[in-house]
């Protein structure tokens, strides 16, 4: 719009230079400043859309106003009760108990919930039946709410991370998709490719191109244990969990101990100290107590049901050192196997290349659905997993 | 503005409301004003919203009552060019050159004619380019496909062209009205949502359930209607994995008018419940509480 330059400070005039009073306008855009001042992500182009939305509605009464600001201006969910917030305050003066909607809008319920079926290229294995369950040692009760401050990587650590990182570049988990690519080695024949090279050669025989399936990064979902039992190596986790995201395509990390944090978002730093700085806020329930069932039951859930996991392979990391039920842990574990490709369980007590699991309550429960066991007690471990992760995986 | 869609739009968000609730869809206010800034301002409408609460049927009746042409693209991972825009149809093309002779293959104008428009299979996205404002352009579960395709639509939504190597561009004269639905498997992308008007589609309230319920199965008695919504609000509110959408309420009635009940009670939906909870881990816990379910509002 080359107008626009002329005339910068009313952005909403561009479209409509004489159809609107200019007050009108001065308003329209204040409010987009008041909702950008409040943190949402308000850009000149929305706010020319809000403008021209109105316009075209001229407006009888504030709810056209109302949603029309909220169809232009606001580009997600979360971001609707902020939006009535503001738009109480702003056009409406006053601001009433917080949790009421300017106008009866649809109830929006809070349970979010979605199927995907996504053509299923390799069948996970199905998890076996539950066996009977032995009581096993326990852990801690307390839940301890507390910011855990991380010390700055030693250059041994951080050469650590570098090799990780350098691994899982070379070797990332994958599976196979739907598109086919050239391969001379392939199944198939590609048959468009032959016919488009036949008419181009007249009626010459034409050579045979294969084809094969193309391969696609796996997801990876990082499931870590941050209670008291495992502060010995929330620290290494975290590292790891930083170098993988950094790493490999498709990455979501997710801390617990009574509650489930999504660290994701934290670990996209470039410094992997800032990362794990910034990560170790964002998680409430450091070094407090386990709740494993209930945890992976948020996670299958929030994010599990919407298709996060799905053909994803999961990986746990945790003691398995359980306050929770065990039935709700054992509950979890089967539909999260239902859920993704392979539930990898990397438990520091096990010793390396252990077949058995530690007779824990919470691995006697998690045991039937857990397709491998690592150990992962040190950054070594950690680093010589992800080396094997891409033919675990 | 020139990219103003030609189809003409209803003059106001209330006639809009009607005209939709004639084919059989409740549209809220707020959902009716973001369609019909959508028409105007000629921008696609990205609609949010839980599994079955009427997006994908929302553009089925947009088009029904615009007298305009329905052009679905279905997204899922992997989906790529060749299926959502256009593709050569290789084997009509070598047929035709079998066809031809020697001397009429030295013929430029032969070969040519190999890549005009008659060989060309169209797609989905092509088909609503060339179809223009006579369109609705529904690409549905968009959070299905790919990044990269997020990408590629991203431009052809702001340009409605798209470019044949063999071709030329081939641009749309006027815009089709474009609705795109996500089931938010995943976020979207900021640029292609800033690039749409956004709506979230919540459930409906009791009320608005009722009149959906009148208006598309008309033939339900009135007091079994308001029972069915009553236990689908109150499923709702129970923490259930799959929480049933509209769509599930409409089945349970069906499922019951075949039975020929015009009661709800704990028997009939025991027999029924599988079109309402679809799974197993909810099915123990609402089989537990049906009495309570269906109880008397």
């Amino acid at each position: 719009m080359p107008e626009g330059a002329s005339s910068p400070n009313l952005p909403g005039s561009w479209q409509q230079p004489d159809s609107e009073p200019p007050e009108i306008v001065e308003r329209l855009v204040g409010f987009g400043h008041a909702l950008r001042d409040e943190g949402l992500p308000v850009g000149a182009d929305d706010v020319v859309m809000f403008c021209s939305a109105v316009a075209e509605l001229t407006p009888s009464d504030l709810e056209d106003v109302y949603w029309s600001g909220r169809t232009t201006l606001v580009h997600r969910r979360d971001h609707l009760p902020l939006y009535d917030d503001v738009f109480r305050r702003y056009f409406l003066g006053h601001a009433p108990p917080p949790g009421t909607e300017p106008f009866p809008a649809e109830p929006i319920s809070q349970g979010l919930s979605g199927t995907l079926n996504v053509p299923d290229s390799e069948p996970g294995a199905e998890a076996g039946d539950d066996r009977p369950m032995v009581l096993g040692r326990q852990a801690s009760g307390v839940e301890i709410r507390r910011d855990k401050r991380f010390a700055e990587c030693t250059p041994a650590e951080l050469a650590a991370l570098r090799r990780i990182m350098a691994q899982v570049r070379l070797e990332p988990p994958r599976r196979r998709t739907r598109r086919r690519r050239t391969d001379p080695s392939g199944a198939r024949l590609d048959i468009r490719r032959m016919a488009r090279d036949a008419m181009r050669l007249s009626h010459a025989a034409p050579a045979l191109h294969r084809l094969s399936r193309a391969e696609h990064a796996r997801p990876l979902v990082l499931i870590l244990d941050v209670s008291g039992s495992m502060a010995d190596h929330s620290r290494n986790l975290l590292q790891f969990a930083y170098s993988m995201r950094r790493a490999a395509q498709k990455v979501e990390v997710f801390c617990f101990g009574t509650r489930l944090t999504r660290i994701t978002p934290a670990l996209d730093r470039r410094n992997p100290d800032d990362a794990m700085k910034l990560a170790a806020g964002r998680v409430l329930d450091w070094d407090g107590g386990t709740q494993i069932g209930a945890s992976l039951d948020t996670f299958i859930r929030r994010w599990g049901r919407k298709g996060l996991s799905r053909g994803a392979t999961v990986v746990i990391c945790s003691d398995g050192l359980d306050r929770g039920e065990p039935a709700a842990l054992a509950i979890a574990m089967e539909r999260l196997s239902r859920l993704c490709h392979r539930i990898i369980w990397m438990n520091p007590l096990v010793s390396d290349h252990a077949d058995t699991p530690p007779s824990t309550l919470g691995m006697m429960a998690a045991g039937p659905f857990i397709d491998d066991l690592e150990s992962g007690h040190d950054l070594a471990s950690l680093e010589s997993f992800a080396s094997r992760l891409a033919h675990v995986g | 503005m020139s990219d103003q869609p030609s189809g003409e739009s209803p003059a106001s968000v209330a006639a809009l409301q009607t005209q939709l609730r004639s084919a059989g869809y409740l549209a809220s206010r707020g959902l009716a004003t973001a369609t019909l800034i959508g028409m105007r301002l000629g921008r696609p409408i990205l609609l949010e919203g839980e599994v079955g609460v009427g997006k994908t049927e929302m553009a089925k009746c947009l088009a029904q009552i615009g007298g305009r042409q329905l052009i679905r693209l279905q997204c899922y991972e992997g989906i790529d060019t060749y299926q959502a825009l256009y593709e050569w149809d290789y084997a009509r093309q070598m047929l035709h050159v079998r066809a031809l002779s020697e001397s009429e293959l030295t013929d430029a104008g032969a070969v040519s004619g190999l890549y005009s428009p008659d060989f060309l299979i169209e797609r989905p996205l092509l088909s609503a380019i060339r179809a223009g404002s006579d369109a609705v352009l529904l690409i549905d579960e968009i959070d299905r496909a790919d990044d990269e395709f997020e990408a590629f639509l991203l431009e052809l939504l702001s340009d409605f062209q798209i470019t044949i190597p063999e071709i030329g561009t081939i641009a749309a004269t006027s815009r089709p009205l474009v609705v795109l639905t996500s089931n938010r498997t995943r976020e979207l992308h900021d640029a292609l949502k800033r690039r749409c008007l956004y709506h979230w589609i919540g459930y409906p309230s009791f009320d608005e359930e009722i009149e959906i319920v009148r208006l598309r199965a008309p033939g339900a008695v009135d007091t079994l209607a308001r029972k069915v919504v009553a236990a689908v609000q109150r499923l709702r509110d129970m923490d259930l994995a799959k929480p049933p959408g509209v769509a599930e309420t409409l089945d349970w009635v069906d499922a019951l008018g075949v039975l020929d009940t015009d009661d709800l009670d704990t028997a009939a939906a025991a027999d029924t419940i599988g079109a309402v909870i679809k799974d197993r881990d909810d099915l123990e816990l609402v089989e537990a509480e049906l009495d309570r379910v269906v109880a008397d509002a």
